[in-house]
């Protein structure tokens, strides 16, 4: 078995009666030292200009003051005895020694107990989002075009749904700005921003998605034949219905590979939607999309 | 008791009953949950140590493990834990006890906390599909995808959220299947001022005018009834009472309390209760002939008034 250095000399821990009214630990001392309670009752005081008020009572069996002595948090209450009681002092050097002598194991458990409950309430004041950039673009994607929204605003609202530092968040929208998604209009208090076109940032939140996943995306793997098929379906009425074969047909008139693979391809894009069993109309919004896009590439990627 | 696992062995499977503890001798452990199947793996090197709460608790083990290469892994069983205790004092024991429970402390406060916070996102991205769309319903992997980008909440959390505001009666989610569900709300004006009330609580440090106080809310479902029972027209969304139906049904619900100027003063005030001519606070209210509201509004600020009070409980 894997033990630590057991040949350390161990501190044992003090034993001691205390009368009733005994204050047996105090906020203002800071010493870090473990009581438990053997006999008797203790209990946890409050004061509050002067009003004394009892937080919690300990019986036997209870110990107080692990984080502080473990963690260095600091206990806010005094301690003390609320009647004639016999407790268990461990100090810091006591606690010390005996870790020492403990299995590594152990102490590693102890360790990991520690730092995980550390972590989850340090976690309690952070934001969530690992993509902040991420976050930022889609709440953005929800405001409206060409509309001045005041910097301090802005930020108070979305700090208060995500959590994001305010260094982070300016951090961010310098980086939106970059790729023309938003406006930035400094002006000290009255700064702005704007946005340039939601559609554009809900793209880019889209394309994150899949950056993050390790998949293709779509608008970036299409064929030439296949972008200039798109630059087509722009250009004609939107209300235009036609079954499969004729769309097929219409195609091959305007000189572009188009077979039933490619037609079912278009479909998958979403670029068709289903008038009713046989009918299919262009779906405009979606061609939109990917038009933009393949039109802003570069600024969706990033490489301006 | 040491383990050698070959890539790709697994070690243990996620829900199994635990009692021991792994210590990553050499080699490389990688962990997955179902419970949240888009999360990064975790890696495990040596050093690690996984399963602290299967050997204290016997609590069942919260990954699934699996061996990234040859990888060696120390066991530690609760014979061996409590052999260990034996040798060493008591308080050792209680000090172990201790750092479990407040840990499981730390992460329910944090569920909880995550629960809370999750609740800005869903009310922003379900209010500006409302608005954006003008449909009452949202297709619900189309939710889960929108705050999980906005606020990394997975879906099983967005889920939990959703099934409190359902119980609220703000929202239903409708459809069998994952895929072809949806949220649908109540009303399309209910969610967007709900989000807008708690926006403007932490923003502001103060309660929203949308939160009215107890008499507020008895002269305005005092409105409602009238309304209702006396079938008034509505014109443009605003309906019309006069003064005299809204004394004499005051008098009926509220417990025979006489309406006054001052009664209705706040409501004037906020536009809720529009009166027919100039309002004067000093004035007896009967010098008002009748008053008129956004009746579609009045109802959503008492179902706003009706669950905000109940939010945080249901929520957590």
């Amino acid at each position: 078995m894997i033990t630590g250095d057991s040949h350390q000399q161990i501190i044992p821990p003090t034993r001691t009666h205390v009368k009733a009214g005994f204050v047996v630990y105090s906020p203002v001392t800071h010493s870090r030292n473990i009581i438990i309670l053997d006999e008797g009752e203790l209990a946890a005081i409050e004061r509050n200009n002067g009003i004394k008020s009892t937080v919690f009572k300990m019986h036997p069996g209870d110990l107080i003051g692990v984080a502080s002595l473990l963690e260095h948090e600091d206990f806010r209450y005094a301690i003390e005895a609320t009647q004639d009681s016999t407790i268990t002092v461990v100090t810091e050097e006591c606690m010390e020694s005996e870790l020492k002598t403990l299995p590594v194991w152990m102490l590693a458990v102890i360790k990991s107990l520690s730092s995980k409950t550390r972590k989850l309430k340090e976690a309690l004041h952070h934001t969530r989002c690992q993509n902040t950039l991420k976050s930022l673009a889609e709440y953005c994607s929800h405001l409206q075009a060409k509309v001045e929204y005041p910097l301090e605003d802005f930020l108070r609202e979305y700090q208060w749904i995500t959590k994001i530092s305010k260094a982070t968040v300016l951090e961010d929208i310098k980086a939106l700005a970059r790729r023309k998604f938003l406006v930035l209009t400094e002006g000290g208090e009255a700064t702005t921003l704007r946005i340039v076109n939601p559609l554009l940032l809900q793209i880019y939140v889209d394309y994150q998605n899949a950056v993050e996943k390790n998949v293709s995306w779509a608008p970036f793997t299409l064929s030439l034949n296949q972008k200039r098929l798109l630059v087509y379906l722009s250009s004609i009425d939107q209300n235009e219905k036609k079954d499969a074969p004729d769309w097929i047909a219409t195609f091959m008139a305007q000189k572009f590979k188009a077979d039933v693979s490619e037609w079912i391809h278009m479909l998958q894009l979403g670029w068709f939607k289903a008038i009713n069993e046989n009918a299919f109309a262009p779906n405009t919004d979606k061609i939109k999309y990917f038009l933009a896009a393949l039109r802003y590439e570069t600024n969706i990627r990033g490489v301006l | 008791m040491t383990t050698k696992l070959s890539s790709g062995e697994y070690l243990c499977l996620e829900g199994d009953k635990a009692s021991t503890l792994y210590i990553v001798k050499s080699g490389m452990l990688v962990g997955t949950s179902k419970l949240a199947p888009d999360a990064p793996l975790q890696n495990f090197g040596p050093g690690s140590i996984i399963g602290e709460f299967g050997l204290l608790e016997s609590a069942p083990r919260e990954l699934t493990l699996r061996a990234a290469e040859e990888t060696e892994v120390l066991e530690i069983d609760q014979n061996t834990l409590n052999a260990t205790l034996e040798k060493r004092p008591s308080w050792l024991k209680s000090i172990l006890t201790f750092l479990t429970a407040r840990n499981r402390i730390a992460q329910e406060n944090k569920r909880k906390n995550d629960l809370i916070q999750a609740l800005p996102s869903l009310l922003y991205i379900f209010s500006v599909y409302l608005k954006e769309t003008g449909s009452d319903t949202m297709p619900l992997p189309m939710l889960h995808g929108k705050i999980l980008a906005l606020n990394n909440t997975p879906a099983e959390e967005t889920d939990l959220l959703l099934e409190s505001l359902q119980k609220l009666g703000l929202l239903k989610v409708i459809g069998e299947h994952n895929a072809d569900k949806a949220v649908r709300a109540e009303s399309l004006q209910i969610i967007p001022l709900l989000y807008e009330t708690l926006r403007y609580r932490a923003l502001n440090q103060k309660v929203s005018p949308n939160i009215l106080s107890m008499t507020e809310q008895m002269v305005l479902s005092t409105f409602v009834k009238i309304v209702r029972e006396t079938k008034v027209p509505e014109q443009n969304g605003l309906c019309t009472i006069t003064t005299e139906q809204l004394k004499a049904e005051a008098k009926r619900s509220m417990h025979g309390l006489t309406l006054t100027s001052r009664t209705i003063a706040p409501l004037v005030e906020k536009k809720l209760l529009e009166p027919s001519s100039a309002f004067d606070i000093h004035a007896p209210l009967e010098s008002i002939d009748f008053f008129f509201a956004d009746f579609e509004k009045i109802l959503d600020l008492i179902e706003l008034n009706r669950i905000f009070p109940l939010l945080d409980k249901q929520l957590v």
